[in-house]
């Protein structure tokens, strides 16, 4: 397992469900992990919205904090990124799966 | 459409509440009224032919209950509860049924909407406080949502990795007034509960089996979950791999089953502890790799590939880096697996087993169950009533020494037969989780395995026993101390017996009281009968016996020792060369 510190992007998209930053700043809480900065917006898609998180911590964390926040009911998807190298698939990423799952 | 309503097709949120749970199959319910539930239980009045409302004691009681229930049925068990105090009173049980994936229901009251967020009188933040031990919780402010969150509340519970939800019923939408058309969840966009199986891992699941010389494999109770008993079976026998089980995965596979070698873990059997560090493939199913399995993680079958098998992606790598997660329910991976591998020959291991069950007999086993003389152990207890039962009884079990020598000397010949708090650890779950178990199945024989001091924390359920006339079997295994915590301190706390010492009241006069029959054994000779007394009826019974005051719980593998480091008693440690 990789142990060094990196600051990571959690990007993650979900239904607009009051309490929800609650439940997902929560999986960083439980791990102990600070919140180096947070922006909570609508995304490009409608009815979702999108949370991003920087944290500094390790791959093996960021990957199971990714998981924990993926499993919460109201959560679409969940990212991570090293650093700033991220959104760049994140929207066709999504499309497709909202594609997808659709009813 | 509203307007085409007439007033007679209107019901109050409460009437909606009620009728969405019967439409959800719901016949029981474990709870507690209070101010701000008060509108639900007035309709309850109503509905008492429908929905049966077993009244508890204490709002922990009704959630244990509810687990109980769920765990030994299948399907989620129900709790309603009032608002604050009722509210964080089942905050426990929560938790616990959180942790053990089981499906249950919470519906709490709340406040009228207008007074959220001004500390009115029983209000309190319940979505924030369940927030991190639910897998689903939802605040109902308007009567059009009940439906809605009620099925979706059903649908999050019992499907996928099962666990608890709960609804914060503000009296407003339980005194709106709406129409009712029920429509039963099977979809939400986000969430997933039965991953599609990825062929390509099973394949590379069945190869690295049929790679393998000494595969080994452990399941949890995924398998109970899943329903996946036959299909286990199924896969063991045709690989002739050698398997055991977690605590919460105990009587998934029937007592005698030749390929099953015993329970994992900190109390478990020497054997299967042993292989874990001796196989070359360890395949995990429905499993988490609890720490009272592993032990030391750093070298957990450190020798071996591994295979995990799991419903939920997040417990991949979670603990123990595995080489292979197969994503999916046991029920349909096992068959896919099990179709792909080969009967074949596989290196000689079964000696491993010989030797540790032996060593166990002899050293651990016979000195428990069969002591000549001195007190009754408890281990004793639990074999006798193993024995008197056939093997049929349902056992719930509190937390400590009853539980890990529940675990350990109770047989099963059918699944589901063991409910206790695995990953809590919840002292007090035992004795209203009996009570759920056999409101649940009233046609088996359950019986309450509790110390002194779990009874004590939930004593107060002898009332929901004696008004319900449960026909819970209580054996109570007094030995005045809490004697896990006491063992410890023996063991690795220099004796000192800081508050662990317990002066217990007289539960004949207790029993008395509640109107439950009672009985006292002390000696060994009087053990058998009385536990035949106990079982040859259907009514609420506690068999207090006095065990062995510093009884003890061996084989044990200290806190962060390799699962191959096992003590077998206060001085010995197991050693090959026996």
């Amino acid at each position: 397992m990789e142990n060094n510190e990196h600051l990571f992007v959690v990007s993650v998209y979900s239904e607009n469900q009051v309490g929800l930053l609650g439940a997902i700043a929560n999986a960083f809480t439980r791990r102990s992990l600070n919140i180096e900065t947070l922006n909570v917006e609508p995304s490009e898609f409608e009815g979702v919205h999108r949370f991003t998180f920087k944290t500094r911590t390790t791959l093996d964390k960021v990957e199971s904090i990714v998981k924990h926040i993926e499993k919460k009911v109201d959560v679409l998807k969940a990212f991570y990124y090293v650093d700033n190298e991220y959104l760049v698939k994140e929207h066709d990423i999504l499309a497709s799966y909202i594609d997808k799952h659709k009813r | 459409m509203a307007d085409q309503i007439t007033d007679e097709q209107m019901f109050s949120g409460s009437e909606i509440l009620l009728k969405s749970l019967i439409a959800e199959g719901v016949d029981t319910i474990f709870g507690y009224p209070g101010g701000q539930i008060m509108p639900t239980y007035d309709k309850l009045y109503d509905y008492q032919k429908e929905l049966r409302h077993i009244l508890v004691r204490h709002e922990q009681g009704a959630i244990h209950a509810a687990q109980g229930y769920a765990r030994a049925k299948g399907i989620p068990g129900v709790v309603t509860v009032t608002s604050g105090p009722g509210a964080t009173n089942v905050i426990t049980g929560v938790a616990d049924a959180m942790i053990d994936s089981t499906p249950v229901v919470v519906i709490a009251g709340q406040v009228a909407t207008h007074l959220l967020g001004t500390d009115a009188f029983q209000e309190t933040d319940v979505i924030g406080l369940t927030t991190p031990i639910t897998k689903w919780s939802y605040q109902i402010r308007r009567v059009e949502d009940i439906q809605w969150a009620v099925a979706r509340a059903f649908y999050i519970a019992s499907t996928g990795r099962p666990g608890p939800v709960v609804l914060d019923f503000t009296a407003t939408a339980q005194k709106g007034k709406a129409a009712f058309n029920y429509e039963k969840c099977n979809f939400i966009r986000s969430y997933h509960p039965y991953p599609e199986i990825e062929e390509k891992a099973v394949r590379k699941a069945a190869k690295m089996i049929n790679e393998a010389k000494k595969p080994f494999l452990v399941f949890g109770q995924g398998i109970i979950l899943s329903g996946a008993e036959k299909e286990l079976q199924a896969l063991v026998e045709k690989g002739e791999i050698p398997c055991a089980s977690t605590l919460l995965g105990l009587s998934a596979l029937p007592d005698g089953f030749p390929l099953y070698k015993g329970m994992v873990g900190m109390h478990g059997n020497i054997a299967p502890n042993v292989m874990t560090q001796e196989c070359d493939l360890l395949i995990a199913v429905g499993m988490r790799f609890d720490d009272r399995v592993t032990g030391n993680t750093a070298t957990y079958a450190i020798q071996a590939r591994k295979i995990h098998i799991d419903i939920d992606e997040s417990e991949f790598n979670k603990v123990i880096p595995v080489d292979l997660g197969v994503l999916g329910d046991a029920k349909a991976v096992l068959p896919m697996i099990t179709e792909l591998i080969e009967k074949k020959p596989r290196e000689d291991w079964g000696l491993t087993s010989t030797i540790c069950d032996a060593v166990e007999k002899h050293r651990v086993i016979d000195p428990e169950i069969h002591p000549e003389s001195g007190e009754i152990h408890m281990g004793e207890v639990v074999d006798t009533l193993a024995e008197v039962s056939g093997k049929n009884a349902l056992i719930v079990t509190d937390v400590g020494q009853n539980q890990m020598l529940g675990a350990r000397y109770s047989r099963f010949n059918q699944t589901r037969s063991m409910i206790t708090s695995g990953g809590l650890g919840t002292m007090g779950f035992g004795l209203p989780a009996a009570i759920g178990a056999k409101v649940g199945r009233p046609d088996r024989q359950v019986c309450c395995l509790v110390g002194d001091g779990g009874i004590q924390m939930v004593i107060q359920e002898l009332g929901t026993i004696m008004q319900e006339r449960t026909g819970v079997k209580i054996v109570l295994l007094n030995n005045n101390w809490l004697g896990n915590v006491r063992m410890w301190q023996e063991l690795f706390y220099d004796q000192r017996y800081s508050s662990t010492r317990m002066i217990n009241p007289d539960y004949s006069q207790i029993a008395s009281a509640y109107g439950i029959r009672y009985r006292m054994v002390d000696k060994r000779e009087e053990l058998r009968e009385a536990v035949e007394e106990m079982l040859s009826d259907d009514m609420p019974y506690i068999l207090e016996t006095h065990v062995l005051e510093e009884g003890m719980v061996f084989p044990m593998i200290p806190p962060g020792k390799n699962v191959n480091e096992i003590m077998l008693n206060n001085d010995d440690w197991f050693d090959y060369g026996e």
